[in-house]
């Protein structure tokens, strides 16, 4: 009687936890990082003076560790269950003249906060396929627009004022996504367990997609290579 | 035991058994009749019956999921608030409130009731009183008793007021508890309204009846003997599912229709189907109604692509049908193939000819190219228009003879000396060549992208890849300067070049030389025999179709009338030697191992034999002088939808689109539009817009024209542009070019912008176009507070930290181009005009980004800087 009142307790945890696992790596590039552009930000008085120092393309990033930034890693496809948008706004900022965040992960229906901290013009014209495409003008500092992406999409999103400008957003309909920073690492918190494509996008060097098995606790990983 | 009956005396005879032997066979006869007519012979039911068993099915399981998707703490939050507005009501303040209301409502009954009495005894009195005054006698007791009923009155009411003024109070009380069991109801029901809406749509299914559905055009069409003929249409009663979201997928016969837009303009349940799809509308099992198991039904169903033919039955005028794409393709292959030089076709009567003036050819070219071309011109350039007739070697020489014969007798020659030409520089003539726009029609040293992009098998101007070879430079110079100067008639435009630029062009063009390896050939021309020969050739190929060619101005058409070619029975084609393919092969035309050719016996599989290769019918006996085109399949196959279109039949003119005067201009301009080409670089209609795909930044390419166009530029501006376009965006290589239009042909390019925007052709001041002095300043403030100069530089801006593709029009020519009312509408949503347009929405979403100014009203504030905008062209003009 007690050991069945045990194994129910363990089930029980085991359902409230939902057998799921992390998916954690890092994203590494081989060989020489490519000589970053530079953002030549003449065109508008106000871009130019925000910045001290020269500003350089965020195509390519390679941190000091050897891994490249802006990547980012999903779970490709279905996930089994139903995942509700976070009550978070995820925030899309203009400062400086460049897009913050670079590379931006959503979930569908997600409010996506659009601001323009500068003190200048600008437009957010999303290239999207799926989604409607919009072209707004932010023309006051401080503007703000609230979005929602309702379709599964990677797309580019671009400023027609200033032409250096450009920014990806990727939208999904579950949150297993991750976005490499300054370390290179990414961690996919609470895939249910199970078998999994989970695929790196880079805006240069396009998709990898690597099979991956997700244990019902603990930890998997995978590491992905990008080279020039 | 008939001889047993035959002892029996006649009337003794038992006639019982038979009867009951007859009475039997009838019995089951009847039964019989009634099973077979209500099961065995309407087969359409099990149709019905499996069509709404998906349909509940599909539904059903939508239903679910949109129960699943409802958030379970929402319900666990609104049915608490429910449970509570349901205690609420066993409250005792809502419970004496309300029983204080109840008794008071019966009080009220009372009180009115009595009230009721009053009055008429009241009535009852004044009878009496005026009876006695008008008798002449005292009436001083009636009046009194009036008066007293009276009082009662006044008293009842005072009475009844009073409770009203209780209960209101009560009321209070009540209402306040009810309306919260009222709201916490229906908030809870919101919930569910996805998966309402669905059991809205499976209790509608579960009644629906299962019946014949019928559509009936009373007056659609005439009979052979010009009668009016009712068309009965019954294919929905199988097709159920043609306007169902859920049944998108499913299989036919429960598909949903994969056009719904054209179903919006064509609703099924008045139009019908067989209009557009043929069959036979009244059978009900699927050989008959789709009228391939009766032999003698004429028109089976169409399919696929060919289903657009039935369109001309009521849109014949039309060239550009906005929801037909395929077939709008298909009228634009016929416009551009030229089949209208020798062949007779309704809507196609007087189309300029296809092919260029032959008059002068001698100062262009040389003799060997002519023969050469003659003989066959796919060899020189694979993708000319000009179709191979396969002359052979003396026939061509015959023709050559004529044409350089009447070459030579031209008054034709360069407007500048010998020589002019000399001096330019080939790179830079390359990179002109390539930025200026030349390579929107014309392909040269391996550039294709615009070909491809226009996936058609010929292009619209010749390929210059050998034209150093082709061409004298002379001629090239004068051409170039000025095309009409050698060609009256030519859709080629000026591009406007300086004597520098054409030189240049020159120099580049001519080094694209032939690089094959061609015999020489010597030809007599100036044989008489020869040169009559020529004469009668061209005469009878009909070369005078496409091309002008002094001699034969009087020439008609040489082949046979198209109009009615679509009811062509298959009896009345020859197939020649071809083998014929099974009918049930689902190609229809094969190239054997052996080089014969098997085409399936139909009407369609001879055109498409036809179009694929002219020649294919020829025997001993029976000649064919069509040329040889060189169609890909999907051409073929949408010419083939053209000509199975080519009927006599047409609707009754209740169906007829109207041709009206908006029609007439839309089509005038469409025909315009094909023949200059503008499509070859503006899209229009939803057609062409081929060379953007030169440019990764749209804003570097040829703007497109949307059907806003008329109703975005002032005619006048259009006018003087179209005659000598001038500069609308300076940092553009492109240019665009002088076409030379006649006036009638600007006329009627304005009107067609006009009809797009649906706007009539008028002359307007716009110059006096008043300004509203209170949109003066406000349009300055937000002009700057929005920053619309980073992009549009006015006047003698500073152009130089900006690069080309950051630019967008010089606002201080508005004014003199756009209407002042577009120019509101355009600031308002640019998106929604020019869909893709890098001019972005500063009102998005309906909020304007200041909300201070002129109350933040998006139209207001649109109105102040279009203000601003009019003004700054103002100063300059």
């Amino acid at each position: 009687m007690k050991a069945i009142g045990i194994m129910l307790a363990v089930v029980m945890v085991g359902i409230s936890t939902g057998f799921a696992g992390d998916v954690t790596g890092k994203v590494s590039f081989a060989g020489t990082a490519p000589q970053a552009a530079r953002l030549r930000m003449d065109a508008d008085r106000f871009c130019k003076a925000a910045h001290k120092s020269p500003v350089t393309s965020e195509e390519v990033v390679v941190n000091k560790n050897g891994t490249l930034r802006n990547v980012l890693v999903y779970v490709k496809g279905p996930v089994a269950g139903k995942f509700s948008a976070p009550k978070d706004k995820a925030l899309f900022d203009q400062v400086g003249c460049v897009y913050l965040p670079h590379v931006l992960g959503v979930q569908t229906g997600q409010s996506v906060e659009i601001r323009n901290s500068d003190n200048t013009l600008h437009n957010v014209h999303t290239l999207s396929e799926k989604n409607p495409s919009f072209n707004a003008g932010q023309p006051i500092k401080g503007h703000k627009l609230t979005k929602k992406f309702e379709k599964v999409e990677t797309f580019r999103v671009k400023c027609d004022v200033h032409s250096w400008m450009g920014a990806y957003i990727g939208v999904f309909d579950h949150p297993f996504f991750a976005v490499t920073g300054d370390d290179g690492s990414f961690t996919l918190k609470g895939v249910p367990a199970g078998e999994y494509t989970v695929e790196a996008w880079h805006e240069k060097y396009g998709a990898k997609t690597m099979k991956v098995t997700v244990p019902a606790s603990g930890k998997q990983t995978v590491d992905f290579s990008y080279s020039n | 035991m008939f001889e047993q009956r035959a002892g029996i005396p006649v009337e003794q005879r038992s006639y019982g058994k038979f009867y009951i032997a007859f009475s039997a066979i009838l019995f089951l006869g009847t039964v019989w009749a009634v099973w077979d007519e209500v099961t065995v012979r309407r087969p359409w039911k099990e149709y019905q019956e499996s069509y709404y068993a998906v349909l509940h099915e599909r539904l059903d399981s939508l239903k679910r999921a949109a129960i699943e998707e409802i958030d379970s703490t929402d319900i666990v939050f609104y049915e608490n608030a429910l449970r509570e507005a349901e205690t609420r009501l066993r409250t005792n303040e809502y419970l004496q409130a309300l029983e204080k209301k109840t008794a008071l409502l019966s009080e009220l009954d009372i009180a009115t009731r009595e009230w009721r009495f009053a009055r008429s005894r009241s009535d009852a009195a004044y009878y009496q009183y005026q009876k006695t005054s008008l008798s002449g006698a005292d009436a001083a007791a009636e009046k009194a008793e009036v008066e007293r009923h009276d009082a009662r009155i006044a008293e009842y009411a005072a009475q009844m007021a009073d409770i009203e003024a209780q209960i209101a109070v009560f009321d209070t009380t009540v209402n306040k508890h009810q309306d919260a069991l009222l709201k916490a109801t229906a908030d809870l029901r919101g919930l569910y309204v996805t998966a309402d809406s669905y059991n809205l749509k499976l209790e509608r299914a579960s009644r629906a009846p299962r019946d014949i559905k019928q559509v009936m055009l009373a007056d659609f069409e005439y009979t052979p003997f010009t009668e009016i003929k009712a068309r009965i249409d019954r294919c929905q009663t199988c097709h159920l599912g043609w306007g169902e979201d859920v049944m998108e997928d499913a299989p036919q016969p429960f598909a949903k229709h994969p056009l719904p837009e054209l179903l919006a303009v064509h609703n099924p349940e008045t139009f019908g189907c067989t209009p557009c799809h043929r069959g036979q509308g009244p059978a009900l099992t699927e050989g008959f109604a789709h009228g391939f198991e009766d032999h003698y039904w004429e028109t089976p169903i169409l399919k696929g692509v060919e289903t657009y033919a039935t369109c001309n039955t009521c849109h014949s005028e039309e060239t550009v049908l906005k929801h037909a794409k395929p077939f709008t393709k298909a009228k634009q292959l016929v416009l551009e193939s030229g089949c209208y030089g020798c062949h007779e076709i309704k809507g196609y009567t007087d189309p300029p000819k296809i092919g260029p003036v032959l008059n002068s050819l001698t100062s262009k070219t040389t003799p060997e190219w002519i023969y050469r071309w003659v003989g066959n011109p796919k060899e020189y350039n694979p993708h000319t228009r000009m179709p191979n007739f396969a002359f052979g070697e003396t026939d061509a020489e015959a023709i050559t003879a004529y044409l350089v014969k009447i070459g030579r007798e031209t008054d034709y020659s360069p407007q500048r000396p010998r020589g002019s030409f000399a001096g330019g520089s080939a790179s830079r003539g390359k990179e002109l060549f390539e930025a200026v726009g030349c390579q929107a029609c014309h392909v040269a040293g391996g550039y294709t992208s615009i070909r491809d992009e226009r996936g058609t098998s010929y292009d619209v101007a010749p390929e210059l890849t050998r034209v150093g070879s082709k061409v004298n430079a002379d001629w090239l110079f004068d051409w170039l300067k000025n095309p009409r100067h050698f060609n009256p008639t030519t859709r080629m435009p000026s591009l406007r070049l300086t004597d520098d630029e054409a030189r240049n062009l020159v120099a580049y063009l001519v080094t694209l030389k032939d690089e094959r390896n061609l015999p020489r050939v010597t030809l007599d021309l100036g044989n008489p025999e020869k040169i009559a020969r020529g004469d009668a050739l061209i005469r009878e190929y009909g070369c005078a179709g496409c091309h002008e060619i002094k001699g034969m101005e009087r020439e008609g058409k040489v082949s046979v009338n198209l109009s009615d070619f679509g009811r062509k029975k298959v009896e009345q084609m020859d197939f020649g030697n071809t083998k014929p393919l099974g009918k049930t092969a689902d190609f229809d035309y094969q190239e054997n191992a052996d080089g014969t050719v098997s085409v399936k016996h139909t009407w369609a599989g001879w055109v498409y034999g036809k179009l694929k290769n002219s020649r294919l019918y020829i025997t001993d006996r029976i000649a064919q002088k069509m040329p040889i085109f060189s169609f890909t399949e999907e051409e073929i196959t949408l010419m083939r939808a053209f000509l199975l279109s080519m009927t006599r039949e047409v609707a009754l003119p209740t169906y007829q689109h109207d041709f009206t005067k908006r029609i007439k201009d839309l089509e005038a301009g469409r025909r315009l539009s094909v023949h200059y080409n503008c499509i070859q670089c503006h899209t229009l209609e939803d057609r062409g817009g081929f060379m953007s795909v030169k440019y990764e930044d749209p804003g570097l390419g040829p703007p497109p024209l949307p059907e806003s166009q008329g109703a975005k530029v002032q005619e006048q501006w259009l006018h003087s542009f179209l005659r000598n376009p001038s500069t609308v965006r300076p940092w553009l290589k492109l240019r665009m070019p002088t076409f030379q239009f006649s006036d009638q042909e600007i006329g009627s390019i304005q009107k067609y912008f006009l009809a797009m925007s649906n706007q009539d052709f008028g002359i307007r001041d716009y110059p006096a176009t008043p300004v509203e002095a209170k949109y003066v300043s406000p349009g300055r403030k937000l002009f700057d507070l929005y920053q619309c100069a980073k992009c549009h530089p006015s006047g003698a801006a500073d152009l130089s930290e900006l690069s080309a593709s950051d630019l967008a029009p010089d606002l201080s020519l508005a004014a003199s181009r756009l209407k002042p009312e577009w120019i509101v509408e355009w600031i308002i949503d640019p998106q929604k005009l020019q869909p893709g347009t890098r001019m972005p929405s500063f009102f998005y979403e309906g909020i304007a980004p200041d909300e201070e100014t002129l109350g933040g009203n998006v139209r207001e504030q649109a109105k102040a800087l279009s203000t601003h905008i009019w003004n700054l062209g103002k100063r300059n003009r």
